[in-house]
Formats: structure tokens, sequence, C-alpha cells
């Protein structure tokens, strides 16, 4: 289908994440408490739950830029904090929540940096990595904003770019928090239905964190619900999306219907006003 | 888009990109290669101005007396004996200021930071202050103790920051506490001291090029460019460091190792030449935002950086010598004047964040 | 459920710790008054605050040095902590202390300067010299930071002020370099001295720092939407220039006059308002009275020290306070997360 230029080693290659009785957590104060997790290979994994769940900071424990409190992070079976960083770098991505900029550094500077965990101390920049930037540009829908600088540009774009940085990184598992923040809702969409493309076309594995339920609900392969720290139901949105799993996660009551465009799980949710039909 | 974009349409934006590197590329040489002629410029200028004017044609052969055994009596010893030290000093040290500031601001991500302001170059000051009037050292022994107080001080700093790594954030406060402890240790042995020993002092405060001997240059010299060469595998670090702790470590840059590493050459550099010169006021400061001036929005601001710390210690002592007939400032003066036009020029560029370009 | 800490409740712990402060204020000025070369007990001490007709050699040390003495420490500590408390919040950098930002080179340039080409040396010529020059460096900070684009913002008035402090460093240290004599005579000013100020050099200070005292009190609320960024600050209704205006004024009278007063006191105004928000939180309305309260307490500690630690003459307080608050500042800064501003 694409002939986006992608390691095929590291597309075939089942980059199993997995998580083992971690324990996550700041100096004073304990986040995520004893949890396991395995995430699919070569599917879209979604992590959801209310504000302060503790979704941010699995996804940064899970991208070894918090140090385990207990338990253990595995890629591929060995503990991701006995790997050479390096190593992990070429194996998983990563777009952080509040991405930090540089002084008006170009876009394509920017998307650049990506290709830093594939380029030794003296390696010079290649053809291919010109390539891969261009085409990390373009898979975000940014390819003509190369040339401008960071600053100038809108919310969304800015994160559209960061994006595209990630994937410039072109690893077989991708970790984005809230990638679909400042987005309106067509390039929320865009972005989400480019990271499926990545997953079902390229094999990659790909762990986000959204805010948006529905739109989770129609991405994910897997989805995981988060609460207090803890993962509360695991599995694939149309199985474990229920009126109590909202309640529960969110506190939150909904009524959940079929979405009739892609036939997954869609949560109404049941306020104080506009309520139509009478609540159950 | 419905669906994925098709092959050709990536092969223009891959062009695009690698223009758009070339061109921040070609600004970054065009950069470097003005400030090099500079240097250049300035570096004659140096050997020619003075009381006992030199033409270009005597310079040479005095500089190629070693190998030709042409001498010329008063011109060897004016070019060989002053000035070419004093050039050769203002340059290295020139250079070791400018890279120290610009990797302090780099790593801390603070225009303001400098190891002046860290209190690094304090502990310098205050090791040599005290040597001065306490143990009454001079030469190289006052050298050796401006180095290690700087030494110890930004070990200090470093040790105190430290709490499972290192926050930009916690080595600006600790520095500016360190800093202030050792300026009043300063202030109090000023206090207590006779005047004549405080005018000693004072002097060797300001930053001096008198009396640079050959030997200072190369050995400074050859300090700055081993400390230089450390800086070439280290720069890669230091541009995935700007991106911020989370995504530097999701590239794979180790974080702490990189910030301990850059800011310790960042350090030795700044002792070793506050050792041999004194501190030259400000030098450090204003390398790297003079640099960014320059460059714009390609990066890479290491080199050029090193560069204008030369060309403006090398300018401020053509200034300082030559500005009022009778009397001979020292450098130190010069470099803070010229610190605060290049500052309020800087003011006037800015963009709305107050980032320069 | 933990009890919900309410705007209101928070608002009183805050009000009860304000009120334990001012007391050790108090106490802290009872013992200025009590301790020194000669001890007075208490008891003479209330008797001379309550009776100005008392006489007697206590007497009149406790009028013509002690009062004065402390009432300016008093005076000088508010101003130097509520301008560093300002100063950090129009610059939003930790930076920013009165040192950086040009008051002191302008006030050492100006008394060196009036040593050196007019031959002053009397304290209360120090004091208006100072104040000049800190007012004229401000203003040059000001406008240099106001050209260009966007005026001044933040990182462009830090910028400024170092660039001020070069220039007017550069100028101060060139004459030092030539006039010995000028030399003696500042080595001596530099340090930070409440010693010898009198009640003349009091009452000349008093009503500057004073009103600087009431304005900067008031700025709070310029403050805390200042912090939000200027575009939030304009949502908010508040005139940003204006607001910026107004505290400059405030610090420059405030840092001004204390420089002026007892020299260059930099440390203080630098780590007293970030203890102050470690204990308030990030509000200018809370972090402002604090900072008034908790500097002079640390500068009247550092006086007293000053006068029985190295009998029988003193260590100027410029430098206990470094002494004791840098360590302080270091310990506060490894226990608690500092909020960055």
């Amino acid at each position: 289908m694409t002939l986006l230029a992608f390691n095929p080693e590291t597309a075939r290659t089942p980059t199993h994440l997995s998580a083992d009785k971690l324990h996550l957590g700041y100096r004073d104060r304990k986040i995520v408490h004893d949890l396991s997790v395995n995430i699919p290979p070569h599917r879209f994994t979604v992590i959801v739950g209310a504000n302060a769940c503790g979704k941010s900071t699995l996804l940064r424990g899970l991208a070894r830029l918090l140090a385990p409190t207990e338990g253990t992070v595995l890629l591929d079976g060995k503990s991701i904090h006995q790997m050479p960083t390096g190593d992990v770098a070429q194996r998983m991505g990563l777009l952080p929540q509040t991405p930090v900029a540089p002084q008006s550094i170009l876009v394509a500077d920017l998307v650049g940096r990506g290709r830093y965990p594939h380029q030794g101390w003296f390696r010079r920049w290649t053809r291919d990595d010109d390539r891969i930037v261009g085409e990390a540009l373009t898979l975000t829908g940014v390819g003509d904003l190369g040339g401008r600088a960071l600053d100038e540009l809108s919310g969304g774009q800015r994160q559209r770019v960061w994006i595209a940085m990630a994937l410039a990184q072109e690893t077989g598992l991708l970790l984005l928090d809230e990638p679909t923040t400042f987005l309106d809702i067509a390039h929320q969409v865009e972005v989400l239905d480019l990271l499926t493309d990545l997953t079902r076309h390229q094999g990659r594995t790909i762990v986000a964190v959204l805010h948006d339920l529905n739109l989770a609900c129609r991405y994910a392969d897997n989805l995981i619900a988060m609460k207090d720290g803890r993962i509360v139901a695991e599995g694939a949105p149309r199985e474990i999306v229920t009126p109590d799993l909202v309640e529960r996660v969110f506190g939150l009551t909904a009524r959940i219907v079929t979405d009739p465009v892609s036939d997954t799980p869609m949560v109404v949710p049941l306020g104080r006003h506009h309520v139509a039909i009478a609540a159950e | 888009m419905n669906t994925m974009p098709q092959p050709h349409e990536f092969i223009d934006i891959g062009a695009d990109v690698a223009g758009i590197r070339e061109a921040l590329a070609r600004r970054r040489l065009v950069v470097i290669g003005g400030l090099a002629l500079l240097l250049a410029a300035l570096f004659t200028a140096a050997m020619v101005m003075g009381d006992y004017p030199v033409t270009l044609p005597e310079i040479l052969t005095s500089l190629l007396s070693p190998f030709t055994g042409t001498t010329q009596k008063g011109i060897d010893f004016i070019v060989l004996g002053v000035r070419l030290p004093r050039a050769l000093v203002a340059v290295a040290a020139g250079v070791a200021f400018g890279l120290s500031g610009v990797l302090f601001q780099d790593v801390l991500r603070n225009p303001l930071a400098s190891p002046d302001i860290i209190g690094i170059t304090i502990g310098s000051a205050t090791a040599a202050v005290a040597a001065i009037i306490v143990l009454h050292w001079g030469g190289g022994w006052l050298a050796s103790a401006a180095l290690v107080g700087g030494l110890a001080t930004a070990g200090l700093i470093y040790l105190l920051a430290w709490q499972q790594g290192v926050s930009p954030y916690r080595v600006v406060l600790v520095g500016i506490g360190i800093g202030a402890v050792m300026t009043a240790m300063m202030s109090y042995i000023f206090t207590r001291a006779r005047l004549v020993e405080v005018q000693e002092a004072v002097t060797w405060l300001t930053g001096s090029l008198n009396g640079s001997q050959m030997k200072d240059a190369v050995q400074l010299g050859a300090e700055v460019i081993v400390l230089g060469l450390l800086l070439i595998p280290l720069s890669r670090a230091a541009g995935a460091l700007e991106l911020g702790d989370d995504t530097a470590r999701a590239l794979g840059s180790r974080v702490e190792r990189a910030r301990f590493l850059l800011l310790g050459v960042g350090v030795t550099l700044c002792a070793l030449a506050t050792a041999v010169t004194g501190p030259i006021a400000f030098v450090s400061l204003m390398a790297g935002p003079i640099a960014r001036l320059l460059l714009g929005p390609s990066g890479g601001a290491i080199v050029p950086a090193a560069l204008t710390g030369a060309a403006v210690t090398l300018c401020a002592d053509l200034i300082a010598q030559h500005l009022f007939f009778s009397v001979q400032l020292p450098v130190g003066v010069v470099t803070g004047g010229i610190g605060a036009l290049f500052l309020i020029a800087m003011l006037i560029t800015a963009n709305r964040t107050g980032r320069t370009s | 459920m933990a009890p919900v800490l309410t705007h209101s409740n928070r608002s009183r712990h805050l009000a009860a710790g304000l009120a334990l402060l001012l007391a050790l204020m108090v106490l802290m000025a009872l013992a200025s008054l009590a301790v020194g070369a000669r001890a007075i007990p208490l008891g003479e001490v209330i008797n001379a605050l309550f009776d100005p007709g008392t006489t007697g050699t206590n007497a009149t040390i406790l009028r013509d040095l002690r009062i004065p003495r402390t009432l300016l420490a008093l005076l000088v500590g508010a101003a130097i902590g509520l301008s560093g408390a300002i100063m950090q919040g129009v610059t939003r950098n930790p930076l920013a202390d009165p040192g950086l930002l040009g008051i002191n080179a302008g006030a050492a340039l100006f008394v060196v300067l009036g040593i050196s080409i007019v031959g002053l040396t009397t304290l209360t010529a120090y004091v208006w010299l100072g104040f000049a020059g800190a007012a004229i460096a401000t203003v040059l900070v000001y406008a240099v930071a106001s050209l260009g684009r966007e005026g001044a913002t933040p990182i462009k008035l830090a910028l400024a002020g170092a660039a001020i402090t070069a220039a007017f460093g550069s100028i101060t240290t060139g004459v030092l370099m030539t006039d010995a004599t000028t030399l003696d005579a500042f080595r001596f000013w530099q340090v930070g001295s409440l010693a010898g100020r009198g009640t003349d050099i009091l009452v000349s200070v008093t009503p500057f720092l004073a009103a600087g005292i009431v304005l900067a009190l008031v700025t709070g609320r310029l403050l805390d939407a200042m912090a939000l960024g200027d575009d939030i600050a304009r949502g908010l209704g508040q005139r940003v220039l204006l607001s910026r205006c107004v505290a400059a004024l405030a610090w420059i009278v405030l840092a001004g006059g204390a420089t002026a007063a007892a020299g260059p006191i930099a440390f203080v105004g630098l780590t007293v308002p970030h203890a102050a928000r470690a204990i308030t939180g990030p509000s200018y309305r809370w972090i402002l009275p604090y900072s008034a309260v908790m500097a002079p307490i640390l500068l009247l500690g550092a006086d007293i020290l000053g006068r029985v630690l190295a009998p029988p003459g003193e260590l100027q307080v410029g430098i206990v306070t470094a002494a004791l608050g840098a360590p302080l500042f270091i310990l506060l800064v490894r226990r608690r997360r500092l909020a960055e501003l």
C-alpha cells in the first residue's frame, strides 16, 4: 500500500512492551500502583481515564522517562532500564505532553532532530535522512511548513510538527501523550487515521493517551481504562466499554450506543439538560 | 486526505528538507567565516598598532625568525615578546570564556546563565583575592589558586544542586547562593586589608592582559584546544538537550551525563582562562547571544560563540590600549562597556518573546 | 476524604502565619535595641521607648544610635524584601534581584563619582548620591528594555539590567583603579552596613521607603495578573504598561532607597521572596507582605549577630546576611520544590 521507507526489520520484529508490577511516583506522591500490562504488538492501544488518574505517568514510565520505584518495564523481555538508551530510542519513540521548543527553530530542523538516535557521533546526514524527514512532514500535513519557524505556527500546526518529529525517529514502537490536543476535529481524525495506517500497514505498535473517549473507542484496537493509578479494564472497546465502566472511571452517567459509521461503542453522556428521552 | 500519500509526492519534500538544511548550514558557514576574517583582521591590528608602529613585512619577518634566523633587534622584542603573546592570550582566553558562556546558557536553558552569574567566576576571584591579600601569592601560585577556587566552587555547586539528578533551575539558584557567600567573603577581606593590597586585588579582579607571557599563551592555547576537541562529540548531546529533558531522553540521550560533561568543560575552560587573565567581565555572557543573533534559526552556536568571544576580547584589548593617549585601561573595563552596547543592540532587534531572531 | 483547604481556610492560615512573623519581628527589634557593644537591659529599653524624657547614657545610646538603626533595619529590610519580590514578579526570572537590574551598579557609580569628583564622603551624601544613581539606572534599564518591539518584556528587562550593570560597572571600576582614595572609601560602603546610620539618615530616607512600601503592597494584585502573561493580564482588564510602570516606580523607590541608606545588600532581595513563596504559594498578595516581614527579620538578625560576633568592632550586615542567608537558601532549594516562576 505505501512505500513509505521504513526499516523492515523494525516493522517485522514484534516490539513487545510490557510492565510488571510497576509502581511509579514522584518524591512524595505515589501515582501508579502495582500495575502490570502487556501492550499488544502491531496494534493501536489507547489509554483513557479522568484527569490525574496516572495515564501520563504510566506513559512516561513506559518510555523510561520516569524510573519506577518498584517493578520493571520490559521491552521484548529485557528490562528497559538495563538497555543502552540509544538502543531503546531506536525502537521506541515518544511525543511528550508539553514538548519544549528551543528558540525559533525551523520546522524542518526540529523534525530532523528525530533522526538523532540513528546518527552516531560522526555520521553525516544522508539523503535517506532527508527523505524520511520529508515523509514525516508530509504524512502529518505540514509538508509546506518546513522553512517556517516553530513559534510562528498555530497550536495545531505545532502539534503536528512534534508528531512528525516522533515519526521521523522511525521506531517500531511509538508512544504519544495526548497527540490530539489543540487539533481541530478534522486534524484529529487525520492524525488518528495516520496512526492506524502505521499499525495496519507498517506493523508499528502505537500507544496513545487520548482524552476524547469516543475517538478512543473508535480507533483503539486495545483500550486501557485507568483510575487512581490502576487499570480498571483492558481489552477491545466493544468488549469493555459499558455504562458501568464509564461511571466508574469518569464519574459520568452515560448510555452506550453503536457508532453508526465505525460500528464501535459510542458514549453518549447524560447531563442535566438536553435529555430528550428519560434516563433509565 | 483519505489515502496515504503516494511515494512520488514524497520526493519533492525530501529535496525541500535537504534544501532547508543546506541553507541553514550555509548561513552557519558564512557566520563562522565572517567571524574568522574579523578575528584575523583584529589580530593583525593588534600586531601592528602601538606606541612603536610595526609594518606587516616586519611582523612577518619576526614571526619567521625562528626558522630563518633573521633577527631585527627592537622589532623582535615588540612583536614576539609583547604583542604576539598578548594577542594569543586574548584569543585563547576569549575562546575559553565564549565557549563556557554558551555551554552554560545551552545546558541551563537561560540566556542570563554564565559562569559569572552562577558564582563560578566569583569562586575563582575570591580564591585569588584571598591568595593575594592573605597569602601574598603572585604569578603561578596565584593562577593555581584561581583555578582551584573556580573548580572547587563548581564542584560544590553541583553537589549541592544534585538530587536524583541536576535540574537547571536548581543549579542556577544554588550558584547564586554560593556566589553571594563568596562575594561576602571577598568584601570582608577588602574591609580588613591594607589599601595597597586591596588595590592589587582590584587590579587583578578587573581582568587584564598586561604582561602576558608566551608560555601562558601556549599553555592556555593548548588547554583550550584539548577541551575544544572534547566538545566535538558532545555537541550532539547539547543539541538534544535543547529540546527539553523528556524529548532528549526519548531520543536516546543520556541527559544527566551530557549535562555534567558539558558543564564540566565549561567550568574548566572558564577557570583556566580566569587563572591567566583574571575575570574578564561579560565575555562569557555576551558571546552566546551575539552568536545566536548572527546565526538566526541555524543552530550550532558553539563554534561561533568561541570566535565571538575571541573577537570581543581582542577588540576590547585594542580599545583598552589605544583609546586614551596616556592611560592604558585593563581589558575588563572595556568588555563591560562593549557588553552593554551589544546587549542593547540585541534588545533592539529582539522579537516579541524577547528572544533574538 | 481529607479536609479541603479552601480559599478562606488557607487565607486564615496565612494570616496567622503573618501575625506570628510580625510578632517575631517585634521581638527581633527589641533584641536589636538591647544588644550591642554595650548591653542594655530590656527594662531600660521599654522605659526609654515609652518615656522620651529619660536621661542617662543608655537612653542616649538608645535614642541616638539604636532606635534609628533598628528602625532603619526594619524599613530597609522591608524595602529590600518587597523590591526583590516585585522584580521577580515583573521579570518572571528567578535571577532577578536588585543587583542584577542595575540598581546597585547605578548607586555605586554615583557614589564613586561623588567621592572622586566632588570629594563627598559623608553618609548623608552617599544616601542622596546612591538614590540618584539608582533612579537613573532604573530609568535607563526601562528605557533600554522598551526599545524594539513589544516594549519591556521580562527577558528584555533582565537583559537590559545586565547591560546597564555592565556599563556602569566598567566606569566604576575604571575610576576605582585610578583613584586610590576613592577606592579606600568605597570599599567600606559597598559591603552594605547599618553602622553609624543615625537619625538624620533615617529622617531623609523614611518618607521614600514608607511611601514605597505602601505602593508595593498595593501592587500585589497587579503582579498576580502579570504572572499569567501579558495576554491573560490584558484579558483580565489590566493595563499592562501602566502596571509595569507602577511596579517600576515602587522598586526604584524601595531598592534605591535601601541601597542608598545601607549600601548594597543584594542577597536578601533575591532569597527572601523565594522563601516567602515556598510558604505562601504563588500569589503575590501574600508573597509581598511575607517578604516585607521576613526580610527585616533576616536583616535584624544579621545586624545583631554582626554586633556580637566580632567585638569590639562589628561585622557588617551585608556580610552576615550572605553568610547566614546563603546556606539557609540552599537548604530551601534542596528541600522544597521551589515553584518555577
